[in-house]
This record gives structure tokens, sequence and C-alpha cells, in this order.
């Protein structure tokens, strides 16, 4: 005979004012099997564990019910402290009597009849709880991080300076990311490449750290301390391990003027191309859609200069499989554009601002490119359509964010800063020029933030004005900005030589395919979620694999450089133990009945079912099992739910115990 | 309102911070001077806006309108500004350079009145009331106004019929010439 106790929580005020709870501990407490129930106003309180604890010693109980919040809230707690006291922490459940009852009703009698119905279904469910033993997994202490900008970069080299082996993976040809793109970065003007390169050169010769430049995610297998992930690596057409970088090829290769992706398609490369001199690896690939050889099979220039034999025509795609304790996912951002989007599409463009056909029109990062010493026009800011200097250029914030209408309703959070940047930029370089800004709000909360857009007004001498743009067109040479200034209240129209939009940040194209690969869960501009936005920022729901950077929402260089170091923090964490514990709530298959229909095996979302052979004493198989591999199995029922033989059966959530629990209704 | 360089009178504006000792582009537009300004329901501008079109070089619109002369220099607006901005000197600075610039107040007699004021006390050595008054009824277009107020000004002795000269004009002469050529110099103002 079960000895059960219930504990009912006033939670202060929470629970008490709504149900009548020493009702509830007097009611629960004639149930059959119950020995003793209680009431008490903080459970969660030290002296509501101490109080729990001597009970299950006093009483000799053999499982305990707490009624009180939701078991997301405090299961974990009262599970410690039933260990505490000498019982299985898988005996204890929780009844929640506040979300589902008090804090959903508002009449005393029929909440505290409702609280009494709900603490009696968890006293049938409890009686038949197993003592379940806890599952114990190895831990691979090797990290995959994935995505090679800021965040990829400072979580690798975190990673690997705690003596941990690091696989970083990286989509395009060079590491560097976005920032290496940048001029010049906020608030303290210090130049992009100056600070970034050196940590470039540092994950390229760090001895813990492997990098697989332009290769990507193919598949990600496995668990928390324990994944496999495939990588494609590319076909670079070039020898990573013979090539000196000398860059003979491409000064040779005849296709010259391809438009270069990372100066926004205003400088040209060959075919045969580092994305940047700065590049790691400073290895060249061979671009194949325009590579002469490739579509004519004629030309192979670059190979017969090519001193060391590196490149390779015949190189092929190649899979690796490398295992992983833990995943830093930095795959970083793209940039919105106001071209005319697909139909049916939840991201609009800007037909009010000429869908981008206006050639003077260009976007922030453009700018970055212009600005750039080492961009396409030599740090000069020229205008893409004749060359010519702008005297006046008008920079428009939140394009794209914080536009509903348009498919985003988020603040990009960077663009006022950078734009307050540009201002400066410009100013520095063109002196004689005026640099107007159109913004709705300015938002610089950051240190010494505000005190630099400040500067950009007060100093050098850009005009803010407050209000939207209306319409942007092309008169002559001229680009006509149709704004209002809502201090004055009136329209303002300015003919622009330049216009730079601020457009919002978004995910990488294919995050989501990404994050299906991962199996972690993704918002609706597919932005990856966090396990809990304020306590656990840098987690995914699913464990062992953490977050770092703009592909969990838009962030600036010191917050994602904040996130990627904690991100490795936790990484470190989950290294320091060498084997990881983990809830033994797992599905089990009751073999006799298994008929190795594997419809348990469609249906589970964590790869956990595996097909198990049963064999008599002469090795004779007799049947095909399933079976479910508690190292992996996420415990969420579905295989149970699904099984036609009713032979898989979740601990804790068994048929028979949901069955008891429908009868104490 | 169209913007550029030369729609922005940035000379005009420099002039407002020199006379004036603030600077225009610390102002962030929080409208705390207009909240606390005891005048600002009489203003077409109310004071946030006035730094506003001075940021734009607009300062033909705020001297087209009467809000630098409703403004009663109670230095609320600069005290209470977190931004350091004396937006009272800047009235001050206006209201001076209103007097050399083209286009001042059309919905404003202080000017007039002002420029009246001065005459007389140029031609007489002190105020000769009557004329002030007759002179600016009819230069403002006003004929009647305050009409009914000069009989009882006139029994009173508030108002005399005819003017009394100072002794020592060709002093005050001097003063005004004085004056003239260090406005001609770039001296005053």
């Amino acid at each position: 005979m079960s000895r059960i106790g219930v504990f009912v929580c006033h939670c202060g005020e929470n629970i008490s004012r709504t149900v009548d709870v020493e009702r509830v501990a007097a009611q629960v407490g004639k149930m059959p099997g119950v020995a003793f129930a209680t009431d008490y106003k903080y459970m969660c309180s030290d002296p509501g564990q101490t109080l729990l604890k001597k009970t299950i010693q006093e009483q000799k109980l053999s499982h305990v019910v707490v009624a009180a919040c939701s078991p997301r809230m405090h299961e974990k707690t009262f599970r410690k402290a039933v260990e505490a006291a000498g019982l299985n922490p898988y005996l204890c459940e929780m009844a929640n009597i506040r979300e589902h009852c008090s804090w959903v009703h508002e009449d005393k009698q029929e909440a505290t009849a409702k609280a009494i119905e709900i603490v009696g279904m968890l006293v049938e469910r409890v009686k038949k709880n197993r003592v379940l033993p806890t599952i114990t997994v190895p831990v691979t202490k090797r990290s995959l991080v994935i995505g090679g900008g800021i965040a990829g970069i400072q979580a690798a080299l975190d990673i690997a300076d705690a003596g941990h082996e690091v696989v970083l993976v990286e989509r395009d040809p060079s590491i560097g990311g976005h920032m290496a793109q940048l001029s010049e970065t906020f608030p303290t003007l210090d130049c992009s490449q100056c600070i970034m390169t050196p940590k470039m050169v540092d994950v390229a010769n760090h001895p813990n750290i492997t990098l697989y430049s332009y290769s990507e995610i193919e598949q990600v297998d496995g668990y928390i301390g324990n994944f496999q992930v495939t990588i494609r690596r590319k076909a670079r057409s070039v020898d990573e391990d013979k090539c000196t970088g000398c860059g003979v090829c491409m000064e040779k290769c005849p296709v010259k003027k391809i438009p270069n992706k990372f100066d926004c398609n205003l400088g040209m490369r060959p075919a045969i191309y580092v994305p940047f001199p700065q590049a790691v690896p400073n290895t060249p690939v061979i671009d194949r859609d325009n590579c002469i050889k490739f579509k004519t099979g004629k030309c192979g220039l670059c190979q017969k200069v090519c001193g060391p034999g590196a490149v390779d025509y015949e190189q092929e795609d190649t899979l690796i499989v490398e295992p992983v304790g833990a995943i830093v996912v930095a795959t970083g951002f793209d940039l919105y554009t106001i071209d005319e989007k697909p139909k049916g599409s939840m991201i609009k463009g800007y037909g009010e601002f000429g869908h981008g056909k206006i050639p003077d029109v260009i976007d922030g990062m453009t700018f970055e490119r212009l600005a750039s010493a080492s961009g396409p026009t030599g740090g000069k800011i020229l205008r893409p359509s004749d060359g010519k200097e702008p005297k006046q250029i008008v920079f428009i914030q939140c394009i794209g964010s914080r536009a509903r209408e348009k498919g985003i309703s988020y603040c990009s959070k960077v663009c006022c800063m950078y734009t307050a940047k540009h201002t400066m930029l410009y100013h520095h370089k063109v002196h004689d020029g005026q640099a107007y800004v159109f913004f709705m709000d300015a938002r610089t909360p950051g240190k010494a933030y505000d005190e630099f857009w400040r500067r950009s007004i007060e100093e050098e001498e850009a005009v803010y004005i407050r209000g939207m743009v209306s319409r942007l067109y092309q008169k002559g040479n001229k680009i006509v900005v149709m704004g209002s200034d809502i201090a004055v209240g009136v329209q303002v129209e300015i003919e622009a030589d330049m216009v730079v939009l601020a457009t919002a940040i978004q995910p990488r194209t294919g995050a989501d395919s990404l994050a299906q690969k991962l199996g972690i869960s993704y918002d609706k501009y597919n932005f990856y979620s966090e396990a809990h936005a304020k306590l656990r920022p840098v987690e995914c729901a699913t464990a062992g694999i953490y977050l770092a950077g703009a592909c969990q929402g838009p962030k600036d260089i010191p917050d994602t450089v904040s996130q990627a170091s904690a991100a490795a923090a936790k990484v470190m964490t989950l290294f320091a133990k060498d084997k990881l514990e983990r809830e033994p709530i797992v599905a089990r298959v009751k073999e006799a009945g298994c008929v190795g229909c594997f419809a348990c095996k469609k249906v589970c979302a964590y790869g956990a079912v595996e097909e198990k052979e049963i064999r008599d004493r002469q090795g004779n198989l007799i049947k095909v099992v399933a079976y479910v591999n508690p190292g992996v199995c996420g415990g969420c029922g579905t295989c149970q739910a699904t099984c036609p033989s009713k032979s898989v059966e979740l601990d804790g959530y068994t048929d028979e115990q949901i069955v008891a629990m429908i009868e104490a209704l | 309102m169209i913007i550029s360089q030369s729609t922005m009178d940035v000379d005009f504006v420099r002039k407002v911070e020199a006379l004036s000792g603030t600077s225009v582009r610390r102002c962030f537009q929080c409208g705390k001077c207009s909240a606390g300004c005891p005048m600002a329901t009489f203003m077409e501008h109310p004071p946030n806006r006035v730094v506003r079109l001075l940021q734009l070089g607009q300062w033909q619109r705020i001297l087209a309108g009467r809000s630098i002369w409703y403004c009663a220099s109670c230095e609320t607006c600069s005290t209470r500004c977190p931004n350091k901005v004396h937006l009272a000197s800047i009235m001050d600075a206006l209201r001076k350079l209103s007097w050399d610039a083209e286009g001042p107040s059309k919905e404003s007699y202080v000017q007039l009145a002002n420029k009246l004021f001065l005459q007389n006390i140029r031609t007489y050595g002190r105020q000769y009331e009557m004329r002030l008054a007759a002179v600016f009824n009819v230069k403002s277009g006003q004929f009647l106004k305050d009409l009914m107020l000069g009989p009882k000004l006139i029994s009173k002795g508030k108002l005399k019929m005819f003017h009394s000269k100072n002794k020592n004009m060709p002093e005050i002469e001097k003063i005004f010439t004085r004056i003239e050529e260090m406005r001609k110099k770039g001296e005053a103002l």
C-alpha cells in the first residue's frame, strides 16, 4: 500500500486567493493511499522544502504530490528535495493548481472543487510511478561552430583556448563574415579590418581549431554530448594543402569582370578568386559558373601558371563526418533588399523607393564598401552611376524595419548607430558635402552610443530630420527625396546626389533548413529561438546547441561578441563533466507485444528508435523489434500514441496511469 | 519646404549662435521648452520649433512670425533645458538680428513700434507719445486703435498734446551716430 504525501501550496496569495487550500488538503487527505496532506504558504521556500523532507522521513512516505504551480516552474526543485530526503526523485509529481486553476478562475467554490480533482488525478498517477534510475551519457569534448563571422570566430577561439577541439564550418571561401566588409566600427571608429583580421589569423593558426571554409552542414545526428555532423566540403578546385596563396592564378585569369559579392557587386573579381586580400584561408576558389574551363573545356590557364600545381579541375564535393559534443550556431544575417518580392511573400519591397532600380540608391553595406580603404573605390565615396562625388547625401533609417506592412515589425537595432557613423565617415571624406538623415526614432542604448549619435549632429554637422520618407524618384541625375519634418510639421524635399538606405537585418537565407537539420526552433522571421528570452538567452531548447550573434536576432558587434563568449562558456560547462546526467522520462518497448511495424520509428522526432533483433539460444532470428535509445529519446510520447499494438510506454505517462487519472475524475 | 545647402542659411545660424552664446545643434527636440513656456499658446511656432527651424537654417520662417516677440524672456526654457540650450538668449539674438534682416515680421508691429520709438528719441531727445501713437496707427493701418484711451490719458496728464525737446540734442545725436558707425564696422548690431 502506498503512503502518499500531498503538499498544497498557497503560493503567497496566488493560489489561496481563489482556492480554499485547507479544504483541498483535508479532502485529498481522505483519499485511499494518501497518508498525509497539509498546506503551506510557500512550498518552494527553504522552510517549505524542509517541511517536505521532514515529513517524508517522519511519515515514511512512498510517493509525493506537490500541488502548486506548473511543473515547468518547480518540478526540478521539488524532485531535488525529495531526492535529498532519500526517495527516488521520479516518485514526486506536481499538481498544477495555479496556472491551470487559481489564475484562470474567479469563483472560489468551483476553483476549489477543480483543485481537488486535479490533485486527486495526480495522486492516482503517482501511485503507479516507477523508481527510475538517472541516465548517464558520455560527452565528446569537441565542439562544432557553424559560421565564421565575428560570432563564430569568437566562440571558436574561446572554446579552443580552453583546450577543447573546435570544428569551424564556414559557407563562404573565407571566414570574416559581415564584419570583414565594414569600413569602421561604432562607437570608436576603429577600422574593422584592423580588429578583425588578427582574429581571423588566430583561427587559422590555432592548434585546436579545424577550419572548413567553403563548406556546409549536410546532416546532424545524435544528441547532446554525442552529435555526428556530416559536413559537405564544396569543391574548391584548388588544393588547400598545395596552394601557397601567391595569387598568380588570379592575375592570369582571363575572366576579370565578375561582380564581387564581398564588395556588394561594386568591385570586380576574376573567376578564380579570394573574396578579399586578407582572406583566411588565403586559398582561391574557382567560381565554376563563370570559369571558361568549366563552361567550354578550354583555357586552363590557372593550372598552367600554378607553380605548386594546386589547381585541380577534377575536384569534387566531399562529405566528412565529425563527432562533436556541442554545437554553436552563429550563422549571422542577411540584409533586406527593397526590390520586388515574389508574390505571396511575407516580406514586401518598396515600390515607392523604385524597388531598388535607381542606381544611386544604395544600402548601408554598399556604403561601407565605398568608405572602406580596401574597397572598390579605395575609400572614396563615389556614386555608382557616374563615379562623381555626392555633395548632398540622404540617409534613410528604418527601411524594412519597424514596418509591419512590409512584413517586418522588429527594430534592426544597429541602423541608428551605423547611420550616425556613415554621416561621420561622409563628413570626414567630403568636406563640402552635406548629409541628411531621415529617422523615426534614434535608438542608441549602449555604452557611449548616444554620445556618438549626438556627435554626428553637433560636431559632424549631419542634419537629422525626424520623419519618414514617403517617396524617392530620379530627376535628371538627382534623386528627389520627399519627406517631412514632423518637429516643424512641414513637408521636406531634398534633391540628393546619393541615397543610403539603412535596410533591415534578416536571418540568413536558408536559416530555416539549417534549423530543421539541427532540430532547433525558429520564429516566423527564421531567427533562431533561445530557450528562455531572459534567463537562457544563448541556449536552444534542444540540449547541446547554443546560439551566438545575429542568427538569434539583430545584434551589434559588442553584443555578438558577448553572446559568442557566453555560448563558449556554456560549451565549456558542458565539457567540464565526463558524463552527462539526463532525465529518465523516456519510452520503453515491451518486446513481447512489438510486431516490428516501426510506425514509432517513422514518427520519432529525435531519431531514437532503432531496430533490434531477437534471437533464440541457437541464434535463429525470432523477430525484429523496436528499441528506444534512452540517450536520444526526448520523452515526447509520440511513439506511445502511434503504436498500434500498445507496446511502447513512456515512463510516468503510461496508458495505465492516464486511465487511472481519468477514472479519478 | 525644399532643403539643400543653399536653403539652409548656416551663416545666419552661426550669427545666432555667436550672439546667444549657445549651440543650436545641441537641441534634440524633446519639447520641454514648449511644455513649460507660458506664452507658447500664443505663438505659431512654439519654442522647440523655433530651434528646429534654426537647425534647418529656415530663419525667415521664424522672423515672419510673432513667436520671438511673444517671448517674455522669463527663461523657464533655458532653466529647464536638458541640453543647456539657452533658448531665451536665442530669442533675444533673433530679435536683434531681425532689425536688419530682410522680410521681417509682418505679423507683429513690434519692429515698427521700436523703430518709431527710436526715431522719436532721435528727433526730440525724449519720447513724444502722441506722435508715436499717431504715426504707429497710420503706418500700421489701424487708424482707430486704442483711440478711446486718449482722453483718459490726456486728462490724467499721461499724454502730452505738444512735445518738449531735450536741451542736449547734439549729445543725443552723437550717441546715435556713434552706434551707427559701430554698426557699419560690425562692432555692434
